[in-house]
């Protein structure tokens, strides 16, 4: 059973369509890795996928265990178990990390304890790159995800915390068969996450997708993104 | 109601229920009296007090004490009117710290609480002064404080109303002496609330400094007038920073600075801002898994903590 399926999905954002009758399958534990340029609208799907109020669906449809979560809040796609790394978190003065954990906590995570100095700073103000990407973690760990989607998780980590992340992220995948969607522009962070499956998002379409990560890697290194508009499998 | 178990689970220096004092510390260091008892027994106190006070406490920190002073005054009851005048005097050299705690125990008391106070600073004196109200939405509060700072005194002011009355009317008005400094922090959340706060800083020594910060929020047909003002009389520094956070279209705040200068060396300055709640945190906060009530209620107790 898929635990995400978007069909025919047509998105815009002021009168510009920015997803064009994309069609999306995710299936229960699978890490997949949704690659495309810059504009090709990666971040629109997810936050479509979320909830986000800024876009407006015009047509399509998007199941998420079999339901329809289209006109849903966001808070309610939490719930069903949904969750968003955010590219740049907006910061949000004068409420400790430790304060929103309390409110938004089904889980425990594990990687609290380690990061406990992040826990009494306040939500992603004056944090380095790595420190926001790690904050992001722990709260969307807290709810006990079904299908996560990263929103370039790698950009602000140096290797070190690539690594620690990217293996926290696989455990928690395995030991709750939770789904991933790796959203990413570079290809490097997908070594580490081995992908059941990668997607290319080109002009707000899926253009092409594979089960073979590093073929993909391979043809967009040589022919940039040039050869996946002309293609549906590679 | 969030206040309802501060009178039982504290101890305090000075406790009042409804009109009834209950608790009164006794301590080698200070005198902590009811105001009318310190009219009659000490004098010069007459020169502080408007007159023959009907309640409130007087505390006279004589000697240095190494723990935080602790005021608590209640309502407990329907209909309660409090008529206090309040004076704190902090001696020569002495650091204080005192937590102020006003507050009804009940939402639907319909209360007045009308509260006159004065703090005497005197030289080289230092008070952080953390005053915390919470009220039923029916109360009627009006606090109106005078802060007289000595040379080279400093005060600092954190006044934090999360929970407002119907009608909450603020009077602030501080002097400061030569090389003193103040600041002052408040916070005032407006639900379904009339407020007016009036604050004025009076730079009267040299070198004074003073800054003073304001967050007021507005939601649930709120009106809100906040005026502040520095008066530099003579080379001193001042600055003024209000900051809004409008919720609803239903409510209305006016930001008032007010800067008067009458000395070419005084330098003060003033920003003021009224914002809305912002789209961004919003949908984040929804997007992990708060309601947008929960995130907003969290987006602006996060503003006014700042």
């Amino acid at each position: 059973m898929n635990l995400l399926k978007i069909k025919n999905l047509s998105v815009e954002i002021e009168g510009k369509k920015i997803l064009d009758s994309l069609d999306l399958d995710i299936k229960q534990g699978e890490i997949h890795a949704l690659l495309g340029p810059n504009a090709s609208g990666k971040s629109t799907l997810a936050k479509v996928i979320m909830g986000l109020s800024e876009y407006k669906v015009k047509a399509g449809s998007i199941l998420f265990l079999n339901k329809e979560v289209k006109g849903l809040v966001p808070e309610r796609r939490s719930k069903m178990g949904i969750a968003l790394v955010f590219q740049n978190p907006p910061a949000i003065e004068g409420i400790k990390l430790s304060k929103l954990l309390e409110k938004i906590s089904i889980n425990e995570v594990r990687e609290k304890e380690k990061y406990s100095h992040l826990l009494e700073r306040d939500v992603n103000v004056n944090l380095s790159g790595g420190e926001k990407k790690i904050s992001e973690l722990i709260q969307v760990l807290s709810l006990n995800p079904k299908l996560l989607i990263l929103d370039e998780i790698d950009s602000g980590l140096d290797m070190n915390k690539r690594e620690e992340v990217v293996e926290i992220l696989k455990r928690e995948a395995k030991e709750k068969k939770m789904a991933i969607i790796i959203i990413t522009h570079q290809g490097e962070i997908l070594k580490r996450f081995n992908p059941d499956k990668v997607s290319v998002m080109i002009n707000g379409k899926i253009a092409c997708q594979s089960n073979d990560y590093k073929k993909i890697i391979e043809t967009i290194k040589k022919n940039d993104y040039a050869k996946c508009k002309h293609c549906k499998k590679l | 109601m969030p206040s309802a178990n501060i009178a039982k689970n504290c101890k305090h220096d000075f406790l009042q229920i409804d009109n009834e004092i209950k608790e009164i510390a006794k301590n080698d260091k200070m005198v902590i009296l009811p105001s009318s008892e310190a009219w009659k027994s000490l004098p010069w106190t007459k020169e502080y007090f408007n007159g023959k006070p009907k309640g409130g406490y007087f505390i006279w920190i004589k000697e240095q004490v190494d723990f935080p002073l602790s005021t608590c005054v209640n309502i407990a009851s329907p209909n309660v009117k409090q008529d206090l005048q309040n004076l704190m005097v902090i001696e020569k050299g002495i650091k204080a710290k005192a937590g102020v705690i006003c507050s009804s125990l009940k939402n639907n008391l319909s209360g007045t609480h009308k509260a006159r106070g004065k703090l005497i600073l005197k030289e080289n004196a230092s008070l952080e002064y953390n005053h915390v109200h919470r009220w039923g939405h029916n109360d009627n509060v009006s606090p109106d404080y005078e802060f007289i700072l000595g040379k080279n005194s400093s005060l600092k002011y954190n006044y934090s109303n999360l929970f407002p009355p119907k009608n909450l009317d603020i009077k602030n008005k501080i002097i400061c002496g030569e090389k003193s400094s103040v600041n002052l922090n408040i916070s005032v959340n407006g639900i379904d609330s009339l407020i007016k706060i009036k604050e004025e800083v009076f730079l009267e020594g040299k070198d004074a400094q003073a800054v003073s910060r304001l967050k007021l929020v507005g939601r649930k047909r709120s009106d809100i007038t906040a005026e502040s003002s520095i008066i530099a009389k003579v080379k001193s520094k001042g600055h003024i920073d209000c900051q809004s956070l409008m919720v609803d279209d239903e409510s209305k705040i006016s930001s008032i600075p007010l800067l008067v200068c009458e000395s070419k060396e005084a330098q003060i300055t003033h920003e003021a801002s009224i914002g809305k709640v912002s789209e961004e945190q919003l949908n984040y906060l929804r997007s992990r898994g708060l309601s947008e009530k929960e995130a907003i209620d969290l987006i602006v107790s996060g503003f006014l903590s700042v």
